[in-house]
């Protein structure tokens, strides 16, 4: 999409100053351009050539047969003419910019680099560091770009590319030059988590604390691999510790609270999750284990979240489970109508779930 | 430096208040069982795993406690699997001829050893194209001597109990062989007409020609959503040894699942005996009797089908006994792990809420693959605990996730006034356990376990016992069919739902055991499915009574 662009405003600009061209090699170029009028990409091609051969000195004769090869998607073609329009007249940005978007075609970021950099192609520039290795200055040339194209999928998807490329170059450095430290052992045990490696990313968690009892998140994260292993009571230490050393944290406050609610310690569960909901307020997760956890002791206020969290989602999962959840309390409580009317929007959104996610082969 | 002198009055004290303190702690960490080796019982569970992962080899096997002989001993039934060849070769055959591969009847003798009586019981080969399942047992003729009913990957068996130390295969006959992929069975009688009717769940539509294999780099099992549901079976008994598939009038074949467990109790208090049938990741399903041969399938409606968060269970293993003393059948279903295993509280008026959060068991079930489950009282305090048989379904699980287990030990859990608590279960070493039956093995009033296990012998778990006071009532009907299934017993507060079915594959000891706690005499209340009312004060405590159906109501 960049490129499209760009290619089409490219011949629309005047190239710096040339020597006299002759009326022949002009004449060429006329016919070039005529039979790409007419999409004669071929014909233009050789007009271009000629031209080219018959004004050697001409970067315009250079850059029309580079740009005929580029609309052709002959990229390698088209790298030798758009070099050479270079070399004749080194301050046209056209030239420039053809020649780096070619060279980025091929695969050549590092030489594309200081073409696109010599014209402020700030989109392709990105994408171009981004392949040589620059994330940090990719992404902050890939920022400005999307500051002119905010909606640019190519540009979004470079920058989230470059995004994971940082993270990923920070994590190896801390890992090599500082493995021994806390936050070096926290990113192990990340990875270890995210494989499944559950004991490991527990050493690892271990080893950090160790190092750094007070650090914030760890405990957190170490409560989040102890939550997946089903091992809520040592789940819920970690999260305990972690709202103690970060009380105003409200992700902390409901992992505690789910984790209690998971070993059946409904009045401490409704109220870490009150407390939850407190310090970040109509949080969907937060208020459904609410509704989970008051649904027998306090059904209004039960209610009064699901209700909330219904409100807040719509038709996605969480609110077909809150619609189940309320119809099992008005159920119980008799009002069997309601009950029903609640059942069945779960149904609706259980069969909307479904078509979201078909079922796998 | 200062001493302080102690009187040999005061240092006597201390030592005895020490002692005491290391008795009390002694007992509370005293386990209830004690693992055991019953001499004479030598079968081992031979499901001959493969490298191409046949999903029936990871699902059997059953066991039964019945005393087939009337002896008052309980006797042991083990239901065996089958040779697998790797891979299977046309014309398929599971060796079942070889002895190896047998089922095995295991006769009590008094002195509490066993004699393997299989084959001069008639019950030697199951049949080379039948691998093995699970067992019900029923005295589906009223003839006083319990029955046996095999179920198979392949035809089903009906074994007729001649009273004579022999059984018959009458499956033609009756009419019972089903076929396809059989798992659990019950007798139970829903049209209360005094002849036990049978139910039989079955998994999924698969067969060797159509195994596949899932996990890519790590093969493993495929899960059941990889195949097609199929409907499970009703069979109606026309009281004359015969019986009649009435899977479609009745409604039951309208519903389509993975079928695994199943269980029978009047959950509505209409007189009419319900099914729930344990469903792997399909909705579980709660089908209501209404008492004119049909079903409804009710599992949505009266919440017992999803768990809370409206997600399907690994529905596996399955018992349906009055957990908190309510009066009210609840049902306890096993799964598997990183889902807690889910209590539906019976609210009463048709209505079940997911308590596993709120009873404390789902939390002692995050990483565990449950199989076979009983809620009996082992402790005889008066309410009913739960066990549960467990061990995942992949061989190679911990290649998966390192955090599970393919063998694992099974759970214990306490129940003190509707609250579970995990207790020693007297067992350290792990087994991938499947099916479970609970009796009371050696007649002293303390309920026992035999659970099996995938390619291991059967695990024992005798109960150390203790002081409490309990009672065990033998139901012979008359009118009712001569079981008693179906009947509503009530002791002091608790409610028992007489049956021999539930947990997995399995059939338990049809006697209803009730721990009594300390009280040393009870009252004793029966519904029977005819309709007729008894009640008994006042008896004494700590015997086996045998309560025969008045003729009048």
């Amino acid at each position: 999409m960049i490129l499209s662009l760009l290619w089409a405003c490219l011949l629309m600009q005047t190239p710096s100053p040339e020597p006299p061209v002759p009326s022949e090699a002009l004449a060429q170029l006329q016919a070039g351009m005529d039979a790409e009028k007419q999409r004669d990409l071929d014909g233009a091609i050789a007009d271009f050539r000629k031209a080219t051969e018959l004004a050697p000195s001409s970067s315009i004769a250079f850059l029309r047969l580079g740009n005929a090869y580029m609309n052709r998607r002959n990229y390698a073609e088209a790298i030798p003419p758009l070099k050479r329009a270079v070399e004749l007249s080194p301050p046209s940005a056209p030239a420039h910019q053809l020649l780096g978007f070619a060279l980025l075609a091929r695969g050549y970021a590092s030489e594309a680099i200081p073409h696109l950099d010599f014209v402020h192609e700030y989109g392709a520039l990105g994408i171009a560091q981004l392949q040589n290795g620059e994330p940090v200055e990719a992404i902050s040339n890939l920022q400005t770009a999307l500051a002119k194209n905010p909606g640019d999928p190519d540009l979004l998807y470079y920058l989230s590319r470059a995004g994971t490329a940082l993270s990923s170059q920070s994590l190896d450095k801390l890992l090599s030059v500082f493995p021994n430290t806390a936050r070096g052992h926290q990113a192990l045990a990340q990875n270890y988590y995210a494989m499944k490696m559950f004991a490991e990313a527990e050493k690892e968690y271990a080893q950090a604390l160790a190092l750094r009892p007070d650090l914030p998140g760890l405990r957190l994260e170490l409560g989040q691999v102890h939550a997946s292993e089903s091992e809520w009571d040592k789940a819920e230490e970690q999260f305990r510790t972690e709202t103690k050393l970060q009380p105003g944290n409200a992700e902390a406050a409901y992992r505690l609270g789910d984790a209690l609610l998971q070993q059946g310690k409904m009045k401490e569960a409704a109220d870490e999750l009150k407390r939850s909901d407190s310090l970040h307020p109509d949080m969907p997760e937060t208020l459904y284990a609410l509704g989970r956890a008051t649904g027998v002791s306090d059904p209004i206020v039960a209610e009064g979240a699901l209700a909330r969290a219904i409100e807040l989602e719509k038709d996605s999962p969480l609110a077909g489970q809150a619609y189940l959840l309320l119809a099992g309390i008005h159920r119980k409580q008799g009002k069997t109508e309601l009950a029903e009317k609640e059942r069945q929007q779960f149904r609706r959104i259980q069969a909307l779930s479904d078509l979201r996610s078909p079922a796998k082969p | 430096m200062s001493v302080v002198r102690m009187s040999n009055a005061g240092l006597l004290s201390l030592l005895c208040a020490l002692a005491l303190l290391a008795q009390e702690a002694n007992h509370k960490s005293d386990p209830v069982f004690q693992v055991s080796t019953l001499r004479g019982v030598d079968f081992t569970l031979r499901n001959s795993p493969t490298s191409r992962k046949y999903l029936i080899e990871t699902m059997p096997g059953g066991v039964a406690l019945l005393d087939y002989n009337n002896d008052g001993l309980l006797d042991i039934f083990l239901v065996n699997a089958g040779h697998m060849r790797d891979p299977m070769t046309n014309p398929f055959s599971f060796d079942r001829h070889e002895p190896a591969y047998w089922n095995r009847l295991y006769r009590q003798n008094k002195d509490g050893s066993f004699t393997d009586v299989t084959e001069q019981a008639g019950l030697a080969n199951a049949g080379d194209t039948n691998y093995g399942m699970g067992v019900a047992v029923g005295d589906y003729d009223n003839d006083g001597y319990p029955d046996i009913y095999v179920t198979n990957f392949g035809k089903n068996i009906l074994y007729h109990n001649n009273g004579n130390g022999t059984f018959t295969d009458v499956t033609a006959k009756a009419g019972v062989a089903a076929g396809g992929w059989s798992v659990s069975a019950g007798f139970f009688d829903y049209d209360n007409d005094g002849q036990l009717d049978l139910f039989v769940t079955r998994y999924l539509d698969w067969t060797i020609e159509k195994s596949k294999t899932c996990g890519n780099e790590k093969p493993t099992y495929c899960p059941p959503g990889q195949f097609p549901a199929v409907a499970n079976i009703l069979y109606h008994s026309r009281g004359d040894g015969t019986f009649e598939d009435v899977s479609v009038p009745s409604g039951i074949a309208a519903k389509k699942g993975h079928g695994l467990g199943v269980a029978f109790a009047d959950y509505d208090g209409d007189g009419y005996t319900d099914i729930f049938v344990a469903n792997d990741v399909t909705e579980q399903f709660l089908f209501h009797n209404n008492g004119n041969g049909t079903f409804t399938e009710t599992g949505l409606d009266s919440g017992a089908a999803l768990t809370n968060d409206g997600k399907m269970l690994s529905g596996m293993g399955v018992a349906f006994q009055d957990y908190d003393n309510d009066g009210l059948p609840d049902l306890l279903v096993t799964e598997l792990p990183h889902q807690p295993y889910v209590v539906y509280h019976n609210e009463g008026h048709g209505a079940f809420t997911a308590q596993e959060l709120e009873t404390g068991f789902g939390a002692l079930s995050g990483k565990s693959s449950g199989w076979g489950i009983g809620l009996e009282d082992f402790d005889n305090d008066g309410w009913k605990d739960a066990f549960v048989v467990q061990g995942h379904v992949f061989d190679n699980v911990e290649t998966y996730d390192s955090s599970l287990s393919y063998r694992e030990l099974p759970l214990l859990a306490l129940n003190h006034n509707g609250h579970f608590e995990k207790a020693d279960v007297g067992s350290n070493v792990p087994v991938a356990g499947r099916g479970a039956a609970f009796g009371d093995l050696n007649n002293d009033g303390w309920m026992d376990v035999v659970a099996t296990a995938l390619g291991e012998r059967p695990q024992i778990y005798l109960n150390r016992g203790g002081k409490s006071h309990w009672l065990v009532v033998t139901l012979r009907g008359t009118k009712s069919n001569r079981d008693g299934y179906g009947a509503r017993v009530q002791i002091n507060d608790q409610v028992r739902f007489a049956t021999a079915s539930g947990s997995y594959l399995s059939s338990n000891d049809k006697r209803l055991h009730f721990g009594l706690g300390s009280a040393e005499r009870a009252s004793v209340e029966i519904r029977w499915p005819s309709g007729i009312h008894q009640v008994l004060r006042a008896v004494k405590a700590d015997q086996f009574i045998v309560l025969e159906e008045s003729q009048q109501p």
